[in-house]
């Protein structure tokens, strides 16, 4: 004991006394489970039949709506919906154990949730229209043998720009900050994203953690950030308000600019030469579902090509799967297909992949310090 | 003895309510504002101080200035758009006195965030305004359009304190203060002014702290140049998922923030007393 324990105690030595409690007698424990449930847990089969509502996590606005209202009708059971506004976000509601029958994690957080024990396995056997995947997924990088989960949409980054505005196009990153946008650029407000274009524009790996090449990276950004109007992710309100030309943006939020707009054959998507991001979403089944059954009946019943075809449309994302889905957005974009996301891209395109540990934080602190800057 | 015992029932749900949902939380943040994360961007508690050590780093002052400028602005324009409002309302409000406090109050049945959407759709380069005006003026991704929407956004937190002044201020005082031949001006300077100073100060302090840590206003308005330290602490919670250090931010700038309150509160009741007398 400190000697301040023997004579008064006076408010100082209660403080520190309280300060070390708080600090030492949780030292190790996490805020939420780093894992949940046993490896065993990830395989426990379950039965595709209707076993209780379906306990739907998603973005806002990600699936057409009236496919759900479509899927309760068939199965007679309600789609009780929440949303997630962050990848981050959803893995702290499944850290705090939230029971969800469905999600849609990107791929990079796929593979952190498998690592987990997060994701309970799915029997693609058992899954009718599994077989109209794209050969790119069978095997994917974040989840081996495609055990656990069965890709949602797919997603390119480039520019988007109004072609009746921007003039000095040159088919490269370095376009946002050159380009005659008339003081219209922005850029994305996603740290991925920007360390990305800026390794890509300097001929670094999307994924580099050299601190050399992240340094030549954030001097790139730093350079750029004057040239920008606003750091935005709400793209779809950047560009329909006017206030963006030029924009770095993910190619199904350029759909559904055109979609709200008198001119969308202005709205055009540049694919950067030095290179792009490419990524996917995916359907997964949490491993704490109540309703497993009910979500393998929902994801086939979202990759039906009539349903996969009328999503696309809807969202404005392509899905990776052969026949109605594909061709429902090849004619979405008939008159721009660099909006699409070929086999091509994603042979070619770059993924994003986890970062871990130093590598982590040293994008952290370059983001950080491009926003400060 | 009963009415004390009443009085303490009566606290006890609010009580536990601030324990549970308040104390707690604050609780749970100092504690982890000590610790680091895992590789999957899990927060650990621990008893580090590398957090605290990054929060204090110069990288992160032109931030905090640019908040608390932007916030100083916020509280000025407030008071010179708030207080004739509420002057207006409780000197010559007469019977519509509620209904116009009501209308006051109205914009905040809408939640902020939407509010703030509004706001582009109004000044977008090819928004409401610029229609209006055949212009092509570029309102948004400046500090007027942040400092705007944080006006905008907490100017009933200045006009309500004030207008409670105000209403409590005996018109007699008023009057004494023209039959002793002041002017308006004169009479406001000597007599309204002091009198409402309290009021004002209560204002000053609920517009400064939200819109010191407020992030919406310079995320849908700013600019890349109008980054405020609520949207810092923000990125580490949503964005870097580094909530350790997101806690040790906020626990610096609330430190910071409660050390310039007390003197700030405590000189400003010093003056409103000697005013007074």
């Amino acid at each position: 004991m400190s000697p301040g324990w023997e004579g008064r105690l006076d408010r100082r030595e209660l403080l520190r006394a309280a300060g070390l409690a708080l600090g030492t007698g949780l030292a190790g424990c996490a805020l939420g489970d780093t894992t949940r449930g046993s490896l065993e847990d990830t395989r426990k089969p379950f039965k595709k039949a209707v076993d209780g509502d379906l306990v739907y996590f998603n973005w806002a606005q990600y699936v057409d709506p009236e496919l759900l209202a479509g899927f309760e009708k068939r199965y007679g059971v309600k789609v009780r919906e929440s949303n997630f506004d962050s990848m981050p976000a959803m893995l702290a509601k499944l850290r705090a154990g939230i029971a969800y029958d469905v999600i849609f994690p990107s791929a990079e957080f796929t593979q952190r949730l498998i690592s987990g024990h997060f994701l309970r396995e799915i029997d693609h056997d058992k899954l009718k229209g599994s077989d109209t995947v794209y050969a790119e997924f069978a095997q994917p990088w974040y989840d081996e043998g495609s055990k656990h989960t069965i890709p949602y949409t797919m997603y390119a980054t480039g520019l988007g720009y109004r072609a009746d505005k921007v003039s000095g196009l040159t088919g490269s990153w370095r376009d946002l900050g050159n380009a005659d946008s008339g003081s219209r650029s922005f850029m994305l407000d996603d740290f991925q994203e920007g360390i990305g274009m800026a390794n890509l524009v300097n001929g670094h790996d999307l994924n580099t953690t050299d601190e050399g090449e992240l340094d030549e990276s954030l001097d790139y950004l730093v350079d750029l950030k004057p040239k920008l109007r606003g750091i935005t992710s709400d793209t779809v309100t950047s560009m329909t308000s006017g206030n963006a030309w030029l924009q770095q943006l993910w190619n199904g939020d350029l759909v559904n600019i055109r979609n709200q707009v008198d001119n969308p054959e202005d709205y055009k998507f540049q694919k950067c030469k030095e290179g792009i991001p490419v990524g996917n979403d995916t359907f997964a089944i949490p491993v704490n579902a109540n309703h497993p059954g009910t979500a393998l009946l929902f994801i086939e019943y979202m990759i039906e090509p009539e349903n996969a075809a009328r999503n696309v449309e809807w969202i404005g994302y392509p899905m990776p799967y052969q026949g109605g889905p594909t061709e429902a957005f090849e004619g979405l974009v008939a008159d721009d297909p660099s909006i699409n996301v070929t086999a091509k891209d994603l042979e070619n395109g770059h993924q994003f992949r986890n970062l871990r540990g130093e590598g982590r934080l040293a994008w952290d602190r370059a983001w950080t310090e491009f926003k400060v800057s | 003895m009963d009415e004390q015992r009443f009085a303490i029932g009566l606290l006890l749900p609010g009580a536990l309510w601030l324990l549970l949902l308040f104390a707690v939380p604050l609780g749970i943040l100092l504690a982890i504002s000590f610790g680091y994360t895992d590789d999957l961007g899990t927060a650990i508690y621990g008893t580090r101080l590398d957090n605290f050590e990054q929060a204090f780093d110069p990288v992160f002052l032109p931030v905090l200035l640019r908040s608390v400028g932007f916030a100083l602005a916020t509280v000025v324009l407030c008071v010179l758009i708030g207080y004739p409002v509420a002057y207006y309302i409780a000197v010559f409000g007469g019977r519509f006195k509620n209904v116009l406090i009501a209308l006051v109050v109205l914009p905040f049945f809408v939640n902020y965030l939407v509010r703030t959407y509004a706001w582009i759709a109004m000044l977008g380069d090819e928004g409401l305004v610029n229609g209006v005006l055949d212009r092509n003026v570029q309102f948004l991704n400046t500090p007027w359009a942040v400092i705007g929407g944080l006006v905008y956004g907490y100017l009933a937190f200045m006009i309500l304190p004030i207008y409670a002044a105000l209403d409590r201020m005996d018109p007699a005082l008023r009057e004494a203060g023209k039959d002793l031949y002041g002017g308006p001006w004169q009479t406001f300077r000597y007599v309204t002014w002091p009198h409402t100073l309290p009021g004002v100060l209560a204002g000053t302090v609920l517009v400064f702290l939200p819109a010191v840590g407020d992030f919406v206003a310079a995320q849908l308005l700013g600019g890349p140049d109008e980054y405020m330290v609520g949207n810092l602490i923000q990125q580490q919670f949503f964005a870097a998922e580094n909530w350790p250090f997101g806690a040790a931010l906020t626990t610096v700038m609330m430190a910071f923030l409660l050390i310039w309150m007390v003197l700030y509160l405590r000189a400003a009741a010093r003056e409103a007393r000697e005013a007074a007398a």
